[in-house]
């Protein structure tokens, strides 16, 4: 900054501590709540500091089952979660990078149609279609499966708009110079366009994954058998019992567990989350 | 750009598989919804009689909706002033600090990646008047919280679950705002002679308002759209009906009260609203690219 | 031999506008051609429609008597050089010269000797594992036409090569692509809208304007015989000073005052020019006309005098006088200056063509 204002400096820093605190305190207490057994919650208050059940709850619930109503452990509905949440993201990307590859570097009839109908998809969210978007995966026998968890939440307008976007920023004297060097279509999009739209590819890739990971009503809906349950979804499975027979150590260890992939992705890969996030929203 | 490879076929094949499921998932249940809200049906689907326009009609003379309306408008509106002014105040705070800026950075964005249902259970049992120890502690100080029988303290609780998880996303857009700022500006503020809170509401506040503006638009789309599952989590719309929000309704209506072709009007009704929405933000997101 | 011919070409856009109406132009082997104009004059459309880039609404066009309208552009057997060099940004300098032999099937041994072979030419063998974020803008031009010479064309194409770069590096890439051109004896088709750039490379220069070739020719005798006036203004820096004129019986009426004596069987109204070099200075009794000066260049090796014709009625018409070595005339005081009648250039002002000779 301009000048030193030591009291200034101060105070942002003791801001920002605040500001961490308070964003943390949640996973504080669930983790506190994690390493306590079942019994502790009946006593009229969760515990304040930490327990000595850690492993016990953290080993049974990720390696034995989720207890609480779900009788499938978490490590097998992260693999659920896992393929879920990466089919939506490379199925998302390939159609998308197809989609624009098209839009962008041809001309054909009804080009602008084309287009609308896959801009059309961002008025329609999951969520407000979605008891007809069930009828229909119901009646293509794709309840319970990873077919009917991961198809409908593929397509994405927003990613075709970012590879449109990318693409047009790449000059078009490499498309004519790569024509003269006798490169069509498919070899350009393989030689060229998918080495320089990396990046934005693995960024996408990051915003995708998480988005797909965090999918719970979809899930909620079209999974009733438990062998397709997945982390996020299972987490209102386990409440939907009895108030008193929530077990709040074993949701709080699953909660985390299910938080925790996708933190990973992001603070291990920040810089690129960030161009993702910034671009997409471009 | 003016380059153009010249196939004729090859582009519908690279447009198939999109729209393929762009058909199948999308244009298909929306047709559906269309046609469903025109009908009355049975909860097990095995008959439906034409009745017209009758859905939108006791939908729309429908207090409940009214309501719900107005649940969606305070919820939201809620979470963008608060999610905007909280993430402001800390990017301008990390935007002084030299040293550990990518610290507070990587500590202030994790809630980002925490799908909306766990937030909300996360400050579900924060709050829970049975053991949470923030309604203890709300109580110690005389509040008597209990967020399943007084809807305003719903309402609270989803707020905060649903503004917790946006803060990250405001905060690193308005780090990267808030750092465009040419540095240029700040120093002949400064020769100027405004202080720093001065300078920030003359000169720092008024360049951010496109960033604004359009977290403003973000925000109030993730409100409406986004935090179902913090909703499911916490309140499941209640107590009675003073947190279902209108995307809530289409779902506990249509799935929960099994009234297919009222939570089908409804859902056209959102199409609307969200063709609408989207017209503007695309709009915005078009002029952004002509620069 | 004649190697690519022009056949009443041109180019009609979907929306209707005609870039190109009609040219004819007839390209021996090894020849270097430069298309010259003002930006927007089609130069560059044109030789899109050559390397295949472009659509070719008319006409035909033929390379070493094959008809190549529907031909893709790597199968012309053309290479180009584009204004920003369009090198693959991801792809070494090495890769990005064999890109095009890779795309042919060419084995590996025989595109590493011809990458080797040129980058040896061109002086680029220490920098063939970077890649071109790492090079200078001269590094790059070099690349550029690296890329296009492995590939061993019939035809170069350079679109604008040299206007990414400072002028010092300009005039010896200029040199230094007149030197290669002549060594690989290659045919070439040069774009530019620098008229220096043009001079200086070229066998024959195509002059554009709107579409249409104003002029085909050697720079000499677009330099002493311009066909139109645009040709005449557009070659030659300073430009040349045309006025506007009448002949009548007394010869060319510059103005009411000035009236050059001229024999000719044409009447009516035309443009004459002279080029600025070709004024000369001479006594108040001799000269033809006078000039007030307003201001004055010093170049050093040559001065340029800008003034206006000075007559009595007040038209002012601007000249352009170019001296060689220092000069310091003052600033409006008069110049008195004849001009010799074998350096006119005259055009009919209706037709826009050069004057027969009577």
């Amino acid at each position: 900054m301009i000048e030193n204002r030591p009291w200034l400096t101060f105070v942002s820093h003791l801001s920002l501590l605040f500001g961490i605190a308070l964003v943390a305190l949640p996973v504080w207490v669930a983790l506190v709540a994690s390493t306590h057994p079942t019994s502790a919650f009946g006593a009229g208050h969760i515990p304040l500091w930490f327990g000595d059940q850690a492993l016990q709850n953290w080993g049974s619930v990720l390696f034995d089952n989720a207890g609480s109503g779900v009788d499938v452990p978490v490590w097998y509905m992260m693999l659920n979660s896992l393929i879920m949440a990466l089919g939506i993201t490379i199925g998302k990307i390939l159609i998308s990078l197809l989609s624009a590859y098209a839009i962008v570097y041809f001309r054909f009839p009804f080009r602008h149609l084309c287009f609308w109908v896959i801009f059309i998809t961002l008025m329609l969210p999951v969520e407000v279609r979605i008891v007809p978007t069930y009828e229909v995966v119901a009646n293509l026998n794709m309840l319970n499966s990873y077919a009917g968890l991961t198809l409908p939440l593929i397509a994405s307008a927003t990613a075709t708009f970012l590879f449109r976007q990318c693409f047009m920023s790449i000059p078009g004297e490499l498309v004519e110079a790569a024509r003269i060097d006798g490169a069509g279509p498919i070899r350009f999009f393989f030689d060229i366009l998918l080495p320089l739209s990396r990046t934005n590819i693995a960024a996408l890739f990051v915003i995708m994954f998480i988005y797909g990971w965090n999918q719970y009503l979809w899930p909620l809906i079209v999974t009733t058998d438990d062998a397709y349950y997945t982390l996020v979804m299972s987490i209102k499975r386990m409440l939907s019992v009895d108030n008193g027979d929530v077990e709040w150590n074993r949701v709080m260890v699953t909660t985390l567990l299910a938080m925790l992939p996708p933190i990973a992705v992001v603070v291990g890969m920040q810089k690129l989350f960030v161009k993702g996030l910034v671009d997409a929203e471009k | 750009m003016s380059v153009y490879f010249p196939h004729k076929k090859l582009p519908y094949l690279l447009l198939l598989p999109q729209l393929v499921i762009t058909f199948i998932f999308f244009l298909w249940p929306a047709e559906q919804a269309f046609e469903q809200a025109f009908y009355q049906e049975d909860p097990f689907g095995l008959s439906r009689t034409f009745i017209g326009l009758d859905n939108f009609i006791s939908l729309f003379s429908d207090p409940i909706y009214y309501e719900s309306m107005l649940v969606t408008l305070v919820f939201s509106f809620s979470v963008a002033f608060l999610g905007l002014s909280i993430a402001l105040w800390l990017a301008v705070m990390a935007d002084r600090v030299i040293h550990g800026k990518l610290a507070y950075q990587t500590m202030l964005i994790w809630p980002y990646a925490v799908a909306p249902v766990l937030a909300g259970v996360l400050w579900w049992i924060l709050f829970d008047p049975s053991m949470g120890p923030v309604a203890l502690w709300l109580k110690y100080l005389g509040v008597n919280w209990d967020h399943y029988l007084n809807g305003d303290q719903a309402m609270i609780l989803v707020v905060i679950s649903a503004t917790w998880k946006q803060i990250s996303y405001n905060f690193l857009f308005f780090l990267a705002g808030l750092q465009a700022v040419p540095r240029s500006l700040i120093e002949a503020a400064s020769i100027d002679g405004a202080t720093p809170f001065k300078r920030f509401w003359t000169i720092v506040f008024p360049l951010l308002s496109p960033t604004t503006f359009f977290l403003l638009v973000v925000n109030l789309v993730y409100a409406f759209f986004d935090t179902f599952g913090v909703i499911d989590a916490t309140t499941q719309g209640g107590p009675g009906v003073s947190t279902a929000t209108m995307v809530y309704k289409v779902f506990s209506d249509g799935f929960i009260g099994l009234d297919l072709g009222g939570s089908a009007a409804q859902s056209v009704v959102l199409m609307f609203l969200v063709g609408i929405m989207t017209v503007i933000q695309f709009r915005y997101i078009e002029r952004k690219v002509e620069y | 031999m004649t190697d690519i011919i022009l056949n009443k070409i041109g180019k009609t856009y979907p929306n209707g506008f005609h870039a190109i109406p009609s040219i004819d132009l007839t390209i021996k082997e090894g020849e270097f051609i430069v298309l010259v104009g003002p930006s927007g004059c089609g130069k560059s459309t044109l030789l899109r429609m050559v390397a295949g880039l472009e659509s070719i609404s008319q006409g035909d066009m033929m390379i070493k008597g094959q008809r190549v309208n529907e031909k893709e552009p790597a199968d012309r057997d053309i290479a180009m050089v584009f204004q920003n060099y369009a090198l693959y940004p991801h792809m070494t300098v090495y890769a990005n010269m064999a890109y095009g032999l890779k795309n042919r099937g060419e084995s590996k041994n025989v595109i590493d000797d011809k990458v080797n072979n040129v980058a040896n030419m061109l002086g680029l063998e220490a920098l063939l594992q970077r890649k071109p974020g790492q090079l200078s803008g001269g590094q790059r031009q070099r690349v550029a036409m690296g890329r296009a010479m492995v590939r061993d064309p019939k035809v170069f194409l350079f679109d604008e090569p040299l206007s990414n770069l400072d002028a010092k590096l300009r005039v010896q890439m200029r040199i230094e692509i007149r030197q290669l051109q002549r060594k690989l004896g290659t045919t070439t088709l040069y774009v530019t809208h620098d008229q220096v750039e043009a001079m200086t490379l070229a066998d024959r220069l195509v002059v554009l304007s709107k579409g249409k070739a104003e002029q085909i020719g050697t720079p000499m005798e677009l330099y002493s015989k311009p066909a139109t006036p645009f040709v005449a203004a557009f070659i030659g820096s300073p430009s040349m000073n045309l006025l506007p004129a009448e002949l009548n019986d007394q010869g060319i009426k510059l103005s009411e005052q000035l009236t050059l004596p001229f024999e000719h069987d044409f009447r009516g109204k035309l443009v004459w020019g002279i080029r600025p070099e070709h004024l000369e200075v001479s006594d108040e009794n001799d000269a033809d006309f006078a000039m007030r000066i307003q201001a004055v260049e010093s170049l050093g090796v040559e001065t340029l005098i800008h003034g206006v014709l000075e007559q009595s009625d007040g038209a002012s018409t601007p000249l352009v006088v170019r001296l060689s070595g220092p000069h310091t005339p003052e600033i409006n005081s008069l110049m008195w200056l004849t001009v010799p009648e074998h350096h006119w250039h005259i055009f009919n002002a209706e037709t826009e063509q050069r004057l027969s000779e009577s």
